[in-house]
């Protein structure tokens, strides 16, 4: 083998070699990502209950323009994203560009107090926000004591306001998150060009809309595409803060897959037929945000 | 050498465990079930008097929380990988026929096992069967009961007395009395959770389902009526919405409110506080009235023990079961004072254990008189889409709360329902 691979030119040794590096991890992908991605589509073509299956083409799909609970989870989900994702972004953006001043002090810890909320798990964190807002709860005990509010709010019983603690909650948790890919991008920024920008006499403000957000271009696209992408999947937070309640007004399209898997009499066929669907939304999104985004 | 002398060990070994398992002794039954306090403490004990019958089987218990037990039962059967699960499973009975149904073959039938079914309670039995097959042998009873703090009660003038065989017009006069005098109402209950509205149904009788198992949601009656006392029992404050189960305990155990309806399991919360003993009393729930059928007894809750049908340790399970749970009044007798383990085993019933007074619940002899409820229990069919109509009469309670009339809400959890179930 040794004495073959010498033979051979170096450049088609070195794609040999190339080749070695890489099969180990395609194939591990393969197996774990690809078929199991080939066995849902399959599944997501078939009906019936639990272990009793039988080929229906498109029928799953169909099914799906007539289901309210997708609907109202679809439309949910939306909703998150249109409010969330922006605001998360924002704020993560402005974050890193004030931690990214020299001259501030305790820059360190800044830094790390809000990456922090990104180290909890998903469902402590969500825990600790559904007693937070409990009718007597530290939120509505505060705002009394504030005396902002007369009596207490049930944050979660009403669908708009608990649609707000989920927001809160995932701006919470992600917006460090988002930041760190600001930091990271802004230290190659060449700070020779923000001198030239203050000798040419550009203000703050201007140094960061005129150099900071074009040159972090690719990375907000990034980061939208990995929030998007997120927030369409959002399982923890609605599940473990208000269950999908009040009424459904926060139940998220990642939460009704579960319960029509593992809760209600199990559909695995119409539920990966959901997945698919989410899947093509993620692809689509993504699409549109590289369209906008991507000028290179 | 040494190698080949492994060798030998080991097909020595391998020999000894293949000849062992073919036989009845030596084998292991493996167990899943939650809740050390309760099913686990009862499974151990159990396990115990098997030892002296049949000492050569073990019986191996894994703790394992319900909602791991059905979501590894789903995913085992789906990869056709039965053989990952136990040979006992406890399940909760509002989910076993929709297991029985959806995943054949799973579970053993025990009809003609040598268990004797009339033994157990009826409205477990009817439970825990399918198509006059049984399924599981019957476990705890969730018998509804109405818990009352006394000393709450007197301070308003009432006594216990006054709350039994009432109806729910009566309660919710009592209960706004109670609140006008001592500040307490009268229960809580977790918010869009419609264990309450099945309690309601089941004391009449009635499902969310007809007899052959289609939605019967939009045109109950009987449901209306108990969504109206729902709606009645919030808006008067006589009952208090909290938003998740450890809210709910601590409603009663700090003394917010002034007692509790639920299945009699709920007793094991009761006891908690220390301070509270003596305190505490046990009457049935209220009946309601318009409704035909309607009595002062419920169910709520409560699970059962089923065999894997393909397990190699499948006769011995049974055989484990129809040993302790369906035949040894020793066994009951001894998990009932330390867990407050209800049997729905009748032959039980008759032991001096249940009648002996209860120091929390003011001496009162609470054990005989939730078998005596047990008994006159309604009997239903929970069904295969019970938690898909759970979640449509809970989202519907949300929209009548928020201001919904009842018809249109219960129009849209029946069409819900309705499109869960056709495939």
């Amino acid at each position: 083998m040794a004495k073959t691979l010498n033979n051979l030119k170096l450049k088609s040794r070195q794609s040999i070699i190339g080749w070695a590096f890489v099969i180990p991890a395609a194939l591990l992908i393969f197996i774990f990502y690809f078929y199991p991605i080939g066995r849902a589509l399959f599944l997501s073509f078939q009906t019936g209950i639990g272990a009793n299956m039988q080929f229906a083409g498109l029928a799953n799909y169909r099914r799906l323009l007539s289901d309210n609970l997708f609907k109202t989870s679809l439309t949910n989900v939306l909703t998150f994203l249109a409010l969330q994702v922006p605001i998360m972004l924002t704020l993560a953006l402005a974050l890193a560009y004030l931690l990214n001043d020299k001259t501030l002090k305790f820059r360190g810890f800044f830094r790390t107090a809000l990456f922090l909320p990104c180290a909890t798990s998903l469902v402590s964190y969500s825990l600790i926000f559904r007693s937070m807002f409990a009718l007597d709860g530290f939120v509505n005990a505060l705002l009394t004591n504030l005396n902002l509010i007369t009596s207490p709010i049930n944050w979660l019983a009403n669908p708009w306001t608990a649609k707000l603690v989920i927001v809160l909650a995932l701006t919470w948790r992600w917006t460090g998150y988002n930041m760190i890919f600001y930091l990271a991008a802004l230290q190659n920024i060449d700070a020779s060009i923000f001198e030239a920008a203050v000798i040419d006499g550009a203000g703050a403000a201007a140094r960061f809309f005129r150099i900071v957000v074009p040159m972090l271009r690719p990375i907000i696209l990034l980061t939208a595409i990995v929030s998007t992408n997120g927030t369409l999947q959002l399982f923890d937070e609605t599940f473990n803060i208000t269950n999908g309640g009040p009424a459904n007004a926060t139940i998220s399209i990642s939460q009704y897959i579960y319960r029509l898997s593992f809760q209600y009499s199990p559909r695995f066929s119409y539920a990966a037929a959901i997945s698919f669907v989410v899947f093509i939304l993620v692809a689509f999104l993504a699409m549109i945000q590289m369209r906008v985004g991507d000028q290179r | 050498m040494r190698r080949s002398q492994v060798k030998v060990l080991l097909c020595v070994l391998m020999l000894s465990l293949l000849t062992s398992s073919a036989a009845f002794a030596n084998q292991t039954v493996t167990v899943w079930a939650w809740d050390p306090a309760f099913n686990l403490y009862a499974m151990e004990e159990a396990a115990k008097i098997y030892a002296e019958i049949n000492p050569d089987v073990t019986i191996n218990i894994v703790e394992t929380p319900w909602d791991d037990i059905q979501t590894r039962l789903t995913t085992a059967v789906m990869a056709g990988q039965t053989g990952t699960l136990p040979d006992i499973m406890l399940i909760q009975d509002n989910a076993l026929m929709k297991n029985v149904i959806d995943f054949p073959h799973v579970f053993a039938d025990l009809t003609d096992s040598g268990i004797d079914f009339s033994q157990f309670a009826d409205f477990k039995v009817s439970l825990t069967s399918v198509d006059g097959r049984n399924y599981a042998v019957p476990f705890d009873n969730g018998a509804a009961i109405n818990a009352l703090r006394v000393d709450v009660l007197h301070e308003a003038g009432y006594e216990l007395e006054d709350f039994k065989d009432i109806t729910w017009s009566e309660y919710i006069e009592m209960g706004k009395d109670i609140l006008a005098k001592t500040g307490k109402p009268l229960h809580s209950i977790v918010a869009e959770s419609p264990d309450l509205i099945m309690a309601g149904l089941q004391s009449a009788g009635t499902w969310m389902f007809d007899e052959n198992g289609d939605v019967f949601i939009a045109n109950n009656d009987v449901l209306k009526e108990v969504i109206e006392v729902y709606v009645e029992l919030v808006n008067t404050g006589i009952m208090v919405q909290v938003n998740d189960w450890e809210q709910y305990i601590t409603s009663f155990n700090r003394g917010t409110v002034a007692g509790t309806i639920n299945g009699c399991w709920i007793i094991g919360s009761i006891v908690l506080p220390e301070e509270q003993k003596g305190l505490w009393g046990v009457t049935n729930m209220p009946r309601l009235e318009r409704s035909p059928n309607a009595t002062n007894y419920s169910s709520q809750g409560g699970s059962s023990w089923t065999v894997r049908a393909d397990s190699p340790n499948k006769d011995a399970a049974i055989d484990f079961l129809a040993h302790t749970f369906a035949g040894s009044v020793e066994l009951y007798e001894t998990i009932l004072p330390s867990s407050g383990a209800l049997a729905t085993y009748l032959p039980a019933g008759d032991s001096a254990a249940y009648s002996i007074p209860h120091e929390f619940f003011g001496g009162q002899a609470i054990y005989a008189e939730i078998t005596d409820y047990a008994s006159r229990v309604p009997q239903v069919k929970y069904g295969v889409y019970n938690y898909e109509a759970r979640d449509a009469i809970g989202v519907a309670i949300a929209q009548v709360l928020a201001g919904r009339d009842i018809d249109s809400a219960l129009m849209e959890a029946e069409e819900t329902v309705r499109f869960l179930m056709e495939f």
